[in-house]
């Protein structure tokens, strides 16, 4: 009998290295994960609650998320007579068509195009609130009838906002201070401290060895694509934002071989994430780039 | 599928639609579709600066005006019936062994030649033109819209996604010997397997060809964070040869108008030519081959043997591709409604212009780019140098429209939920709208945007938070384009 339980721990082990063999990634929750439960969404990856106000609910939902990283995270309705909308959206900075690094600077953008638009009123300029520990940028602005705020932070090098519509100001000023409910996704997240994000760390510098993905098609297709490294430099997890399932399934695997420079700060070595786009061509070579940049920067 | 979605999709989908259709039923009340605009059509001429050339016979607009008619003439198979009524000229041999119509401007009608389908669905009569023996399809009606039919999946359950052609040449005189069979179109709408497109207008195509590509990814890039407070996200389609943008369809998913020429002429009519030199079903039709291929080529005397001399020198020597595309390329945008003039009385006028603030309120521009600029070193066709504005009301991308406007067919890089923004200039004289001609209100094609998955969500959400009157106002602008 012993032996037939060493026999099957054996196997078990075998298995497991097989496994890892195969390049799978220990699961993580990525930035679209988020649900709602008992009224709440809660979004794990970016360490957020959100508790609907009464009377609301989960809207359509939105689409998949884009080739540059964008996601729709949530959409809450009345239930009752439509009066407004609140939609929690997710930038990725490492991939955004026109990467802000700095809050401020992309609110500001913001709120110049929207002077730009005819009939549009600006409210309230940019301006940072503090919100559940975290600092968040608030602009108000309005046009034929409509009043909205945009609510947005800085997570994990991703411009989180919380885009809110409302028919009238009081409504507004509701669901403004329905924000002010946000948490931590739960209490043994309060505090949590999750990897640096550094842009183009997958780079030829830190970049120890790589397995290329096999080419899959269509070809030119940017596809994105965020690692968590861990801090003895193998990739923990990988996330193909955007891809087909045969390109993602190729990816996933090669990527999980890869080895990175363990990050260093104070000779302490870190978890970090970080992004990189990938394109595949017909003649079935593999193109990496940074990812918020355009200059290919390696060729498999 | 994030739990979110999984939520929607499982439970919520059902009241969520039913509540919007709910709120679409209620604002059909009080709000309207002024309907398709009269008058001139404002559209059809050629560019009006184009270059005049050494003479009549090798200018532009003497091109422009030959290919025009080349774009308007009928074919049949073997050339040897004039199919063309009186008025219209007889363009030769080709058509079959499968095809849609007879002609490019048959389908491409309305307001004027060169635009979209039609009030009367020409697609009813050339069933049966010559004793050919084809069943109208139930989706084809004299008054729908004119529809090419494509399949979801082939019969072994892989994606197909290509044109299943209405119509063959069986019965016809000029077709002797060949018996083949119509698709079964009722098994496939059984079966929830066929999808439709209309024929998008190609009014001022050839200012569109010539922006760059880089001037499509700035006009793309120019407002993020307005995207970003929309929901809204798109890329482009591009080629799997060279990876450029392609624009034109309904996907996006045609490189140039020389292209898309070549593949019309094949796929709704069977003509071969120099870009599409082989018959669709070349291997089992035998029996239904009855030219020399390609059946359009470059002239290689001083005149076409089967044409007539048309006055442009070019013409006569180029491909019916070339001529089509040449139509296409040189024809002026359509003009919006002159202030004053549509709607007719002033109030609504003033209505026209309040929406046009509306559009840009409730993120419409965000995707129904207002302005597009052509390429810096302007257009070679051009007397003018330098680029040129367009207000095409596109971005020419593909945005994810959802569920509700899916038709779950792959081309390119956009997939079955994607969609090309379709250009808007020129709405207000359209009869039909979105991909398939569902629906010929335009408030319903508004409200058609939001479903589950569509980028067009918050977007339709805002205009369904708009007053009464702001929807009306939104209506009449679109009505003016």
């Amino acid at each position: 009998m012993r032996k037939l339980l060493y026999l099957a721990a054996c196997v078990c082990l075998a298995s497991a290295a097989a496994w890892r063999g195969r390049a799978a990634t220990a699961p993580a929750p990525n930035p679209d994960d988020g649900s709602v439960t008992q009224g709440i969404f809660t979004n794990t990856y970016f360490n957020l609650s959100y508790p609907l106000l009464p009377g609301w609910t989960v809207g359509i939902a939105g689409p998949q998320p884009s080739i540059s990283g964008y996601y729709v995270l949530a959409n809450f309705v009345p239930t009752g007579e439509f009066r407004g909308t609140i939609m929690v959206a997710a930038q990725d900075i490492f991939f955004a068509a026109k990467p802000f690094d700095d809050l401020m600077a992309m609110t500001g953008e913001f709120s110049r195009s929207i002077s730009q638009v005819d009939g549009m009123t600006i409210d309230r300029s940019p301006s940072d609130l503090w919100i559940a520990g975290r600092t968040f940028s608030r602009f108000d602005f309005s046009g034929v009838g409509l009043f909205r705020s945009t609510l947005t932070a800085k997570i994990r090098c991703h411009f989180v906002s919380f885009n809110l519509t409302a028919k009238s100001p009081e409504l507004l000023t509701a669901l403004l201070r329905s924000v002010d409910n946000l948490g931590p996704a739960s209490d043994k997240d309060a505090g949590r401290i999750d990897p640096r994000c550094i842009s183009n760390y997958a780079d030829a510098e830190h970049l120890l060895s790589k397995v290329d993905p096999a080419a899959v098609a269509p070809s030119f297709i940017p596809i994105p694509v965020r690692i968590v490294v861990g801090s003895n430099g193998n990739v923990k997890h990988v996330h193909v934002i955007r891809a087909t399932s045969g390109q993602r399934d190729s990816i996933e695997r090669a990527l999980a071989l890869w080895k990175l420079k363990p990050h260093e700060i104070d000779g302490r070595t870190n978890e970090i994430e970080t992004g990189l786009l990938i394109k595949f061509t017909p003649a079935g070579g593999v193109i990496y780039s940074p990812g918020n940049g355009s200059l290919p920067n390696g060729r498999g | 599928m994030s739990h979110l979605r999984a939520w929607v999709f499982a439970g919520g989908v059902s009241t969520l639609v039913a509540a919007a259709t709910l709120s679409g039923a209620a604002l059909a009340q009080v709000v309207q579709d002024p309907g398709v605009r009269g008058g001139p059509p404002g559209a059809g001429g050629p560019l009006p600066n184009l270059i005049p050339g050494g003479g009549s016979q090798a200018s532009q607009p003497g091109f422009f005006q030959a290919a025009q008619v080349f774009f308007t003439s009928v074919f049949s198979v073997t050339g040897s019936i004039n199919d063309a009524p009186p008025g219209l000229t007889d363009g030769g041999p080709g058509l079959g062994p499968r095809y849609n119509l007879n002609s490019c401007a048959g389908c491409h009608a309305q307001p004027a030649v060169g635009g979209t389908s039609p009030t009367i669905n020409p697609e009813v009569a050339v069933a049966t033109l010559h004793g050919a023996r084809n069943v109208v399809p139930g989706f084809i009606t004299l008054n729908g819209p004119v529809r090419e039919a494509r399949f979801v999946r082939n019969p072994d359950g892989t994606p197909d996604g290509q044109v299943h052609e209405l119509y063959v040449i069986s019965g016809r005189p000029d077709a002797p010997g060949c018996d083949i069979q119509q698709e079964n179109f009722a098994a496939a709408l059984a079966a929830n397997n066929v999808i439709f497109r209309i024929p998008t207008p190609t009014f001022g195509l050839g200012l569109v060809e010539g922006i760059s590509d880089l001037g499509l990814t700035t006009a793309f890039n120019s407002n993020p964070a307005l995207k970003s407070q929309l929901g809204i996200s798109g890329q482009f389609n591009t080629s799997g040869n060279d990876g450029t943008i392609t624009r034109f369809g309904w996907k996006a998913q045609n490189k140039s108008l020389l292209m898309f020429s070549g593949e019309a002429y094949l796929v709704e009519m069977g003509v071969t030519n120099e870009l599409f030199p082989n018959k669709r079903d070349n291997e089992t039709t035998p029996s239904c081959q009855f030219n020399p291929l390609p059946e359009d080529m470059t002239v290689f005397g001083t005149t076409d043997p089967v044409s007539p001399p048309t006055g442009s020198t070019a013409s006569d020597f180029s491909t019916g591709i070339v001529n089509f595309s040449t139509f296409m390329r040189l024809s002026a945008p359509p003009t919006p409604a002159p202030a004053g003039v549509y709607p007719t009385n002033p109030a609504a006028t003033a209505s026209s212009s309040r929406g046009n603030v509306v559009f840009n309120n409730i993120g419409c521009q965000a995707c129904h780019v207002t302005q597009q600029t052509t390429a810096i070193n302007g257009l070679a066709f051009l007397s003018s140098s330098g680029p040129v504005n367009l207000s095409p009301f596109s971005d020419f991308a593909v945005h994810n429209m959802g569920y509700g406007l899916a038709d779950g067919i792959t081309q390119g890089n956009a997939n079955g939920q994607e969609f090309r923004s379709a250009p808007l200039w020129g709405i207000g004289q359209r009869i039909f709208f979105l991909h398939d001609g569902r629906t010929s209100d335009l408030l319903q094609a508004i409200l058609a945007h939001a479903s589950p998955e569509s980028e067009a969500n918050a977007v339709i959400n805002n205009f369904n938070l708009l007053p009464p009157q702001s929807k009306q106002d939104l209506l009449n602008f679109l009505r003016s384009l």
